[in-house]
């Protein structure tokens, strides 16, 4: 294999609890690769089997063709580094001495640490920012200095691989990014970068393979673009998320789903909207525990990309297209076990008029309708006052008038 | 390390160093016999000096200064690493139980009447010492680490079963008694050249192999990971370091019985003036722990002459006071 880093099988258990189990993968020189999974998942595990600081049971650890196992202890030191999320308290030396501290697995006993371990200091210390402070004690830092010290710690090792485990964790944005760009530039330099984070669009970004880790083994393992879908991260981390594209990285973009959901209360509605009318109604029913149909909207309207991501079933039109009569029977068929329709205040054209005669076809069904005050202001009307005319025959065959969604909430709740 | 720094580290040292030699001559200038100070500058020309001099100086009180700097320094530099290796404060070098194994082997020499030589005491608290931190350190072996919380319950535990055994001892001691509290609270009554060289050994391979180990108890401020990370032998380190200070420690409690403060509150002094590095602290706390442990003998056997103090009693209240002024002003500053 000419591959850089090459894992097989790996397994870990401790005591009698296994945490990793038949781990592979494999990394090029110069990969960026985030881990992501739930607590408790192994990532901190494999992280310290790759370090060194955990035993090796099963499987095994391939760096530049040499097999972990016939490494010395320091041999693999000066070639993996690893940094912690966690930052020592209670340190009283200079910033200076405890990046030293890196240089451990090349001094030798009773020796002073010679040029080559000052040179190996200095450059850490400047490429982390930190050659600043350098003779500052370390206690008097901020939290996003002392995480920068802890890396340049790290690179004093002169490490090929670095690790890092859960790194900004503690940080605020601004750190997070600090530290996301100096591993960006580290990576420039050659070296391999492993990194666990919390921070699901930190690997989108920054990241080019990612490894999703459940229950201790992989999930998935490939280049984020591959990899990370909305489905397998919500299948990684049990929430649901949104993915949408980072508006100027134009890398994935994941949000958990924002909506917190009463009771489901067992009453189906449907909603007639448009033109991104529809997507406040659409998010306070949901909240209230409806079950909702929409239908008819366009393709590329917000109201049916909404009502995508959130899966509520949906009769789209093609994009900017009028809809097509076989269209209102897909709708129709739709609402069939709605309990109420809601015909949201929206523009009307001569390309959406139909979705009135949909009204009124599952108003004649026997459904209730309701209609919105809003919705008979002229501004919204773009047929000539033809829409106008169509609300008002609704109301006066039987559609209910209402304020907004309150009032229509109420009218619900007393039956 | 900066200029900075070294600039301090070198001032206090020679501070320190100054200090030490003041020690000796303040300790070899009082005392019985009413020698002025200054005489004691003549140890270094024994020729000037009448053969009672001689004696005095040179075969009473000198060992016992050696002796005192020694022991003090010892067990300074031992409670520094063992504080080092297990990243807590209270740690004290008697947490392994050397110190109740010691007496209590001392308590069994005395009252048993055993005697083959004028060491049958002190090789007994000897090897009393070495078999209870052996134990001490198999009971808390769990698969192949040591878990600080085990190690030091299972220190206290032997502790006082050894203390219940000594408190029998002394109860049925008679007119032994007095031997027996001496070792409860430690001194340097009655030592001389023999018991130098008893420890010389333990001293001579003990520190210098204790003060090799200061770059890894430096790693171990960073936390057992990251030391581990670096390439420290971490579990190794930590088994080879306790065999050296066990060594160390029991070597220097049977010649002098159990003298508490220095080990304990000598390197919390010294990190409290800032010297957290170990390749300062451990140099440090061993000439300061010998000029603290040498002025205090001073004092145990002057200061209600002809009466004498044990050394313990002294130190604990002189020192005490002064390490809570310094904790509070430490404390004030943070």
């Amino acid at each position: 294999m000419s591959r850089y880093l090459l894992v097989e099988n790996l397994g870990f258990r401790y005591d009698t609890v296994k945490v990793l189990r038949n781990v592979n993968f494999a990394l090029e020189k110069g990969a960026f690769m985030g881990i992501i999974g739930p607590n408790g998942s192994g990532k901190s595990t494999l992280l310290y089997l790759l370090a060194g600081i955990l035993p090796l049971q099963e499987g095994k650890v391939v760096l530049s063709g040499q097999d972990l196992r016939r490494y010395s202890r320091v041999e693999w030191a000066r070639k993996v580094a690893i940094v912690f999320q966690e930052i020592p308290p209670r340190i009283n030396l200079s910033c200076l001495e405890v990046v030293m501290m890196g240089r451990f697995p090349y001094l030798r006993k009773w020796r002073r640490e010679s040029e080559d371990d000052e040179r190996a200091v200095q450059w850490a210390m400047e490429v982390t920012h930190t050659w600043l402070f350098a003779e500052r004690n370390f206690s008097e830092l901020s939290g996003g200095e002392k995480q920068r010290v802890m890396i340049a710690r790290a690179l004093a090792q002169e490490p090929e691989l670095l690790l890092l485990d859960e790194p900004t964790s503690h940080l605020d944005v601004l750190h997070q990014l600090e530290v996301m760009r100096i591993l960006l530039h580290l990576r420039e330099q050659g070296i391999t970068i492993l990194g666990v984070f919390h921070d699901v669009n930190a690997v989108a970004q920054f990241c080019h393979e990612i490894l999703l880790l459940k229950r201790g083994s992989v999930l998935e393992f490939g280049p984020v673009e591959r990899v990370m879908t909305r489905e397998k991260i919500t299948e990684l981390l049990g929430v649901e998320f949104l993915e949408s594209t980072h508006p100027v990285s134009l890398r994935p973009f994941f949000m958990p789903l924002e909506i917190r959901k009463k009771e489901p209360k067992g009453i189906q509605v449907h909603l007639i909207c448009g033109g991104g009318q529809g997507v406040p109604f659409m998010k306070r029913l949901l909240e209230e525990g409806f079950s909702l149909s929409v239908g008819i909207v366009n393709r590329l309207d917000s109201d049916e990309e909404f009502a995508i991501r959130c899966k509520i079933p949906v009769v789209q039109e093609a994009p900017f297209s009028s809809f097509a009569p076989e269209t209102l029977q897909k709708a129709q068929e739709l609402a069939r076990n709605a309990h109420f329709v809601l015909v949201v205040p929206t523009y009307w054209g001569q390309g959406n008029l139909l979705n009135l005669e949909l009204a009124r076809t599952l108003l004649k069904e026997g459904k209730r309708v309701f209609l919105f005050k809003a919705g008979f202001d002229s501004r919204f009307d773009y047929t000539g006052g033809e829409a106008i005319i169509q609300l008002v025959e609704l109301q006066k065959h039987g559609a209910q008038v209402v304020e907004d969604v309150d009032e229509f909430l109420a009218l619900v709740h007393n039956g | 390390m900066s200029r900075r720094q070294n600039k301090r580290i070198t001032l206090i040292s020679l501070l320190v160093l100054a200090g030490a030699f003041l020690g000796i001559w303040f300790a070899e200038g009082v005392g019985e016999g009413h020698y002025r100070l200054g005489d004691s500058m003549a140890l270094f020309s024994p020729s000037l000096l009448s053969s009672t001099e001689r004696t005095i100086l040179l075969k009473l009180r000198l060992p016992r200064v050696v002796l005192s700097f020694m022991v003090g320094g010892g067990l300074s530099v031992c409670g520094a690493v063992l504080q080092g290796i297990f990243q807590n404060p209270l740690v004290d070098p008697y947490v392994l139980g050397v110190s109740s194994g010691a007496a209590l082997g001392a308590v069994i020499a005395i009252l048993g009447h055993i005697y083959f030589g004028l060491f049958t005491v002190p090789l007994f608290a000897f090897l009393m010492a070495m078999l209870t931190t052996f134990l001490v350190f198999r009971l808390s072996l769990v698969g192949k680490k040591i878990p600080l919380e085990v190690l030091l319950l299972a220190g206290i535990a032997m502790g006082f079963l050894f203390s219940a055994f000594i408190s029998l001892g002394m109860f049925v001691a008679g007119e032994n008694l007095h031997q027996v509290v001496f070792w409860t609270m430690g001194g340097f009554w009655g030592r001389g050249w023999p018991e130098v060289k008893m420890v010389s050994p333990f001293f001579a391979v003990g520190i210098p192999f204790l003060l090799s180990f200061t770059r890894e108890l430096n790693t171990f401020l960073l936390g057992e990971n990251v030391a581990k990370s670096l390439g420290v032998d971490v579990e190794r380190v930590k088994r080879w370091l306790i065999l050296a200070v066990s060594l160390v420690v029991a070597a220097c409690v049977s010649v002098s019985g159990v003298i508490g403060f220095v080990g304990l509150l000598v390197p919390h002094i010294l990190r409290l003036l800032g010297y957290q590095d170990h390749r300062v602290l451990l140099p440090l706390s061993l000439l300061l722990g010998g000029m603290v442990l040498l002025f205090a003998d001073t004092l145990a056997r002057t200061i209600l002459y002809p009466v004498e103090l044990p050394v313990g009693i002294v130190m604990s209240i002189l020192g005490s006071p002064f390490f809570i002024y310094l904790l509070r002003r430490k404390k004030r500053e943070t």
